[in-house]
């Protein structure tokens, strides 16, 4: 008797815990598929997205193309005006002095650097502050006197240094505009210039149409 | 016990279900009254969009199938406002319509915004009163519907807010007038040319700090003045209310590379 409630039992137990496991599996596949049909993509995501980009993080395609890693291309197609003055670029690893660095860190590539979906440091897409110690790491070592001792996080940090855009933190700007006053002696932004071709209003062209008139 | 499956079913697709957050209104373009259209074929009789000879077939209707057009979107305003529209859609208030989501909106911002703007849908003619056509609304008020910071709530404390109240009048802020745009949409000139374009992508001269230094802040301040300020965060939240008190030690090293460098008159490599 007691065998046979034994054996029964286990025959339930392995029914429920198949039947739990489909369950779960067609739980699983309604979840996906109506995050997918209804264009609910963001239960995907695999941590918090960045400042910049979680205001369209539904939308996975502008920056992936299936399971591929994320391109340069990718990133170009948003970025292209921050980087128009790349002094890390590609012209300056064509001079083979730097062209070994890449080595170290592949630069050339926007994710070597900068990572998504992951909370690092916040400037932009997340990025480490110390990378610049793959390649500067004498600057603070006693290569230059001035920085000797300086953290290994601060190059940017501290408002000294700009990895991609050296216009306006570049050595010979700065040099350029010390001693400046507070205010400069001209001071004022572009001037906004608008062309008109009338003297006066032409008559309007539509009319009906906004009351519900139809075309 | 049969019953189990099912619920189970249910429970899971109540739980996708509940993945899918409230589809955000969009504001549906009905017919207008004759009041309404009136009024509204004043201001633009009255705006540099009349002057200019744009019509309202220019935006409200289709130029290939001649289809009447009730509310335009930004392809509308693109077809003359091509730089204007493309930074707009590069920034973080157009990038969800670059991308074919629907439009920003203050309830998906995490930056502190009003809660009555929550819904507002974020489109050209939110900032911009299209038909009057007046950029001074779009410079400072219509910042502060949606914006609720320390910073955006600060601006009225600051000098430069001084400068835009009595500069100028309708229908764009002068030259000298300081606004949100000034710094956050900043008048540039569109690549080599002498072109003046609106800057619409907001977050161009955000990060890096540097960037608005040179592109906004050096339009009427000194480098280190600029410099002193925009790296200092109180001050920053407080929108310059007052004059920096931090030196940035960046300036000493300069000053002392440059000294070494005319009293050796052998130039070292600069730090990079």
């Amino acid at each position: 008797m007691i065998s046979w409630l034994k054996q029964h039992c286990s025959i339930q137990s392995f029914i429920k815990t198949r039947t739990a496991i489909i369950v779960l599996i067609v739980g699983f596949v309604i979840w996906f598929g109506a995050a997918f049909a209804m264009d609910q993509k963001q239960i995907f995501l695999p941590g918090q997205t960045s400042e910049g980009h979680h205001l369209f993080e539904a939308s996975c395609s502008s920056c992936h193309e299936g399971f591929k890693p994320v391109s340069n291309d990718n990133c170009n197609r948003c970025h292209e005006a921050e980087l128009a003055a790349d002094v890390h670029g590609v012209k300056k690893f064509r001079d083979p002095r730097w062209a070994v660095l890449l080595e170290d860190i592949d630069v050339l590539t926007c994710t070597a650097c900068h990572n998504e979906h992951v909370q690092m440091f916040g400037r932009g897409v997340h990025l480490h502050p110390d990378l610049c110690m793959a390649c500067h790491e004498g600057i603070i070592q006693g290569d230059l006197a001035s920085h000797d001792g300086f953290t290994p996080d601060g190059c940017w940090t501290a408002g000294c240094h700009n990895f991609h855009d050296h216009r306006s933190i570049s050595t010979a700007f700065l040099t350029q505009n010390l001693d400046q006053p507070f205010m400069l002696p001209t001071p004022e932004v572009p001037e906004l210039g608008v062309e008109v071709t009338l003297d006066r209003a032409p008559t309007p062209d539509l009319d009906r149409e906004f009351l519900g008139g139809g075309t | 016990m049969k019953l189990m499956p099912v619920l189970f079913c249910g429970v899971m697709l109540w739980l996708g279900l509940s993945a899918i957050a409230p589809l955000t209104p969009i504001a549906i373009a009905s017919p207008i009254t004759q009041a309404q259209l009136d009024e509204i074929t004043t201001q633009w009789q009255d705006s540099t969009h009349a002057l200019a000879d744009v019509n309202c077939s220019s935006c409200h209707q289709n130029e290939e199938t001649q289809e009447f057009v009730q509310a335009p979107g930004y392809e509308s305003c693109q077809s003359c406002h091509e730089p204007e529209t493309e930074t707009f859609l590069l920034g973080k208030h157009g990038i969800r319509l670059q991308e074919g989501l629907s439009p920003l909106t203050p309830a998906l911002a995490r930056l502190p915004m009003h809660a009555e703007a929550s819904d507002r849908p974020l489109n050209c003619n939110t900032c911009h009163d299209v038909h009057a056509l007046q950029t001074r609304p779009a410079a400072v008020d219509a910042c502060l519907t949606c914006h609720n910071d320390t910073h955006s709530n600060n601006y009225k404390n600051s000098p430069h807010a001084t400068l835009f109240s009595p500069a100028g009048e309708l229908p764009r802020p002068d030259a000298s007038a300081v606004t949100c745009a000034t710094c956050h949409l900043p008048r540039q000139t569109l690549g080599e040319t002498d072109r003046v374009f609106v800057n619409h992508n907001n977050t161009y001269t955000l990060l890096p700090r540097d960037r608005m230094v040179s592109d906004v802040c050096m339009n009427c301040h000194g480098l280190e003045h600029s410099y002193n300020s925009i790296f200092d965060d109180d001050l920053v939240e407080a929108n310059f209310d007052q004059r920096p008190t931090q030196e940035m030690e960046t300036f000493e090293l300069i000053r002392a590379f440059e000294q070494q460098r005319s009293s050796q008159n052998a130039p070292e490599t600069p730090p990079e």
